[in-house]
């Protein structure tokens, strides 16, 4: 440590080499500060809970074409015989998927007319049997009932009395109360088409996981008379795949005109919704790890030609009493101030390239932590780079100081 | 101060074995001024290198300042050189990108000496070698000789008991090295015992003691009773 | 000379194996990423119909709400009501002009042992086809007439054709979709536009549809809108006519002019008719009628992917630093050389020659390194087609341009950074570094 003040000093004498390299720890703490910042911010949007129970769940769509399909005893019948598939746990019709993509919102408003806030919420037509297929909690209030379930025509403009919404809804609708509070409440959709709050569920996605109000969401007591309909499945744990082909095969099988299509699980679902977000975070962490060993080899490669270069000087320290443990010291108190040097640089680079992000790219601000987490992390894989062209240095012969080369 | 006790050193290939040294048997008292001469390849900068502990030998006993070095581990060693050897090298060997100060500091750090210590020491050493005023220059920007001086501050610096130098005006011109020589000449009066590598049988003449080195082995002493006669002639001729 | 200066480079570096790979590799690595993204990028932006991007315009009209636009700030719907479809194109102002929508249709095909299958629909007008260059392999597009008196005629896809008629000329053929014989007037030959600019509200870079039949139909035939319906009032009534008189917007329209200046006159005449429609009652908000040619209608909905942006800068960055390392390695690499340099310089080489040498020797690595590179943004471009899937259909292929660029930015970048270095080992003087080391 009592190197310190020479060592600067040669290293004044060759800044260029130095700077260059510090530069280059620079950005590869900014490149990595801010890839790390943007993978996590992925990973925490990918790990909302959607509020199903996905590993256990699918869905398939059933179309009509022929003149003679009966859509309402076609659907009463399919899902009654889903239902009595050994292992299903229960069975609705519904008409969105949950991160699929696609699905229907509306704009609820907590008073008739066309003025004040416009909530917008995915909706979600499904049957008294919805909750448990979904699997979602219901919080406070009551369920559907039987008898309450409608049929809803393609260009029906009418809405039912009841509807079931997610807390995050009844947030948004009625901030000052608790989401338990607004059973009984009433919400406009349409304008003036009332709607009775009758039930409050934990948590479920909408269709868009982009969509910035994704938690909320609202049940529906109608099954869908659109021609072409979706079956959500929950199914006993384990027993998914086995009833996926079974339930196909038990659709197939009944003569009404129409096609099964789309046979898709819950999981493959969230794959494809998040793919985008999947596949940034790879390319990032390539990109991370790739310019980490950039990184490390190019220190090793500088140091093994400054040692190199600097044998005779070696063996001529040794030779004046330098120990092994000097000439290592000398090169990682060296490489410990590029370092440093680039990391500082590496600060004010990061942040400002952050805050430019936030700025294009709507990404929020990055947490102070990672500052000081890459840097120790950069410090440990310089020192970790130069220890073996260091260790070699140190292995020099002192008997090099007296050779005329 | 220096007891070598028949040394063998040889260096082996997959083809050839040289021996270096064989035999080598060589005293030398505090306060002496020995010159050790001999063809090239006669095992002269070997016996620099282990009397320097810069190598290590392969049999013999080598007594420096009455302590065997014999089976000292690498730091111990590096310890002794730091304390007790200063080294003279024909290419000066001064470190390109510090300047005369930080040079002559190298060793000092070494010794962990305090910054008080050090200073009084890298000005006092500079002083005696007359660069004191160019403390602050780099080595490139001094003539040779006066880069052996800075080299010789160096060595004088840790206030070392035994002073080896190789072939130390060896990159000089004449009027350089005897400036140098004068220098050497001086710090041996103050009671430093020097060792002096040449091929220059001239300059061997101004030591008290010539060692002919042949084939590994020393072959020949002789004395130079009056050394300051022998030195002034020198200077004549110089 | 250049031959002699070729060896002297390759023996260099040579001699130095692992610090010579280290170079290729980090400027491989550099150049591959920056490659694989900047292709992603390019084939985002690609113009998909260059020759004539300029005279065709996408028309938007702002039917929305008055208390707040479609989107901030004060962009108009980009879609328009079928009112407006039809009303444009029953005024047909333009060169050339289409409609359209999506739907779907179930096809039943005439072999008993083909199950029926659902398609994907576009719903267009005659113009459609000539507008857009769509080649056809078999027949034609169908007529105006057809469009005006509603016939049941259709235009299949490639493949759909290959699915239903074994890839035969089937114009003339009936086909069945829901209970209808629809006459196929027209097979296309593969048609992929990138993006797939004509409608880009269910995916830019999404495949075109399977068939084509007329907008008219969907009235006739109340065939169901998909893709993308935005709604600011609700529909009146519980029937397809209210749903089509409304203010809900899932069309798109096209017009094609002869010059680029007759967009003035066209949106002259679009003014025109939104103040006709205030009248009516309708347009409440102030006139904010918009025509966008393809590109700027590309850049308007944002064709270019933020994370496909994203990926391009940090991988412009992470070239850098791999140059960076670069111009360190040569540095110090020269620099330790100066002894040789001094030697070549004594025995009579002037600074012209070295300067020469060293910089082939640069250049090597940056031709070496750019290889690399394009060897790895070929890898990197099917790695992004493995994680993006159909997501990015056909965006991860190189052309010609892009290799040629590659190679261009390996060497540029690698004598631009061996420059330095040769610089400061070729102004080493020719006798100091002899003497003393």
């Amino acid at each position: 440590m009592n190197q310190i003040g020479p060592i600067f000093r040669a290293l004044l004498r060759n800044k260029v080499g130095a700077f260059l390299l510090a530069l280059q720890i620079a950005l590869t703490m900014t490149i990595i500060v801010n890839a790390i910042h943007m993978i996590e911010n992925r990973s925490s949007l990918m790990a909302r809970p959607s509020g199903l129970d996905e590993a256990n769940q699918f869905y398939l769509t059933s179309s009509g074409y022929r003149d003679d399909f009966n859509e309402q005893l076609v659907i009463e019948q399919d899902l009654r015989l889903l239902r009595q598939l050994p292992g299903v746990i229960n069975a609705t019709q519904i008409n969105a998927i949950p991160l699929s993509g696609g699905g229907w919102s509306m704009g609820l408003r907590t008073a008739p007319g066309q003025d004040g806030l416009n909530t917008g919420v995915a909706i979600y037509f499904v049957d008294e049997n919805g909750i448990e297929a979904l699997d979602v909690e219901l919080i406070a209030g009551n369920n559907f009932s039987t008898s309450e379930i409608s049929y809803r025509e393609a260009n029906a403009v009418e809405w039912p009395q009841n509807a079931i919404i997610t807390a995050a809804t009844a947030k948004e609708l009625f901030p000052d109360l608790e989401p338990a509070q607004t059973v009984g409440k009433t919400g406009y959709i349409s304008g003036d088409e009332p709607l009775t709050i009758i039930g409050i569920i934990d948590q479920l996605q909408a269709p868009w996981n982009g969509w910035s109000g994704v938690e909320r969401v609202m049940l529906v007591p109608q099954r869908t008379l659109f021609g072409s309909s979706r079956y959500f499945i929950r199914t006993e744990p384990g027993q998914r795949d086995r009833i996926m082909k079974e339930a196909e095969e038990l659709l197939l099988r009944q003569d009404a005109g129409r096609l099964v299509r789309n046979v898709r699980t819950m999981t493959e679902t969230r794959e494809d919704s998040y793919r985008g977000h999947q596949a940034l975070q790879t390319v990032l962490w390539i990109t991370v790890v790739l310019l980490t060993i950039i990184t490390a080899l190019g220190i090793v490669g500088m140091v093994t030609f400054n040692v190199n270069r600097r044998r005779k000087q070696i063996g001529t320290r040794r030779a004046l009493g330098a120990s092994r443990g000097d000439i290592m010291g000398y090169f990682m108190i060296e490489n410990f101030m590029v370092t440093s040097f680039g990391l500082l640089l590496g600060l004010g680079s990061s942040i400002a390239l952050n805050i430019w992000l936030v700025d294009a790219f709507n990404l929020p601000r990055i947490g102070w932590h990672y500052l000081p987490i890459a840097m120790v992390i950069l410090w440990l894989l310089g020192q970790l780079a130069v220890f073996g062209p260091a260790r070699r240095a140190a292995g020099i012969s002192p008997a090099l100081a007296t050779r005329t080369t | 101060m220096l007891k070598m006790n028949n040394i063998s050193k040889v260096f082996r290939t997959d083809v050839v074995e040289t021996h270096a040294l064989r035999d080598f048997t060589l005293h030398v008292e505090e306060g002496d001024f020995v010159a050790v001469t001999g063809p090239s390849g006669s095992g002269k900068t070997t016996f620099l290198n282990v009397a320097g502990l810069l190598e290590t030998f392969d049999d013999g006993d080598y007594l420096l300042d009455g302590q065997s070095v014999k089976g000292l581990s690498d730091s111990q060693l590096a310890r002794l050189r730091n304390e007790k050897i200063g080294f003279i090298f024909q290419s000066f060997n001064l470190l390109p990108d510090l300047n005369l100060f930080d040079n002559v500091d190298v060793p000092l750090r070494y010794r962990r000496f305090n910054a008080a210590e050090r200073k009084r020491r890298i000005e006092e050493a500079l002083e005696v070698v007359g660069l004191a005023s160019r403390m602050r220059h780099l080595p490139s920007q001094l003539s040779g000789g006066q880069q052996q001086r800075v080299a010789i501050a160096r060595a004088l610096a840790g206030q070392p008991r035994f002073l080896l130098a190789d072939e130390p005006t060896g990159n000089l011109d004449t009027q350089m090295a005897n400036s140098v020589m004068d220098l050497l000449e001086q710090i041996n009066k103050e009671g430093t015992t020097v060792v002096m590598v040449t091929h220059d049988p001239l300059l061997a003449q101004r030591a008290q003691r010539n060692i002919f080195v042949r084939d590994g082995r020393v072959s020949e002493v002789t004395s130079n009773a009056d050394a300051s006669e022998l030195l002034h002639k020198t200077a004549q001729v110089g | 000379m250049f031959i002699y200066y070729l060896r002297l480079a390759m023996l260099s570096l040579r001699k130095n194996i692992l610090l010579t790979s280290l170079m290729i590799t980090a400027i491989g690595l550099g150049i591959g990423a920056a490659m694989t993204t900047i292709t992603v990028n390019y084939l985002m932006s690609a113009d998909p119909i260059p020759h004539k991007s300029d005279r065709l315009f996408y028309v938007q009209l702002d039917n929305w709400d008055p208390n707040s636009p479609y989107q901030e700030p004060n962009e108009p719907p980009d879609q328009v009501t079928w009112l407006e479809a039809t009303n444009l194109m029953a005024a047909g102002k333009a060169f050339r002009q289409s409609a359209m929508g999506q739907s779907t249709l179930i096809v039943e095909p005439n072999r008993p042992e083909q199950k029926p299958f659902v398609t994907r629909v576009r719903m267009a007008y005659a113009d459609f086809f000539p507008m857009f260059d769509v080649p056809f392999l078999y027949g034609s597009g169908w007529t105006a007439n057809d469009d005006l008196d509603r016939r049941l005629v259709v235009v299949l896809s490639k493949a759909t054709n290959d699915e239903v008629f074994g890839g035969v000329n089937s114009v003339g053929e009936n086909l069945v979709m829901e209970g209808r014989s629809y006459q196929v007037v027209g097979v296309l030959d593969d048609w992929h536009p990138r993006p797939k600019f004509f409608d880009l509200s269910t995916g830019a870079f999404n495949l075109p549809e399977d068939l084509y039949v007329p907008y008219s139909l969907k009235e006739s035939l109340e065939l169901p809108s998909t893709g993308n319906n935005n709604c600011w009032q609700p529909v009146s009534e519980d029937t397809f006519q209210a749903f089509l008189q409304s203010e809900c917007v899932n069309s798109q329209f096209w017009v094609e002019f002869e010059d680029p200046d007759d967009q003035y006159e066209y949106l002259a005449f679009l003014d025109n008719y939104v103040a006709e429609q205030k009248k009516l009652g309708r347009f409440p908000r102030e006139t904010n009628n918009r025509l966008s040619n393809v590109m700027d209608w590309m850049e308007n909905q944002e064709v270019v992917a933020e994370d496909a942006r994203m990926m391009m800068y940090m991988a412009l960055m992470f070239l850098i630093v791999c140059l960076l390392n670069t111009v360190a390695l040569l540095l110090a690499k020269f620099i330790g050389r100066t002894g040789e340099i001094a030697l070549r310089r004594a025995v009579g080489a002037s600074r012209r020659t070295l300067f020469a040498q060293h910089l082939i020797e640069a250049g090597l690595i940056g031709a070496a390194g750019g290889l690399l590179g394009l060897i790895l943004a070929w890898l990197g471009l099917k790695g992004i087609n493995g994680l993006y899937g159909d997501q990015i259909n056909g965006l991860t292929s190189l052309d010609p341009n892009m290799i040629a660029l590659a190679i261009g930015l390996a060497v540029i970048s690698t004598i631009l950074a061996g420059l330095y270095p040769t610089w400061r080992a070729c102004s080493v003087p020719p006798a100091g570094q002899l003497k003393t080391q």
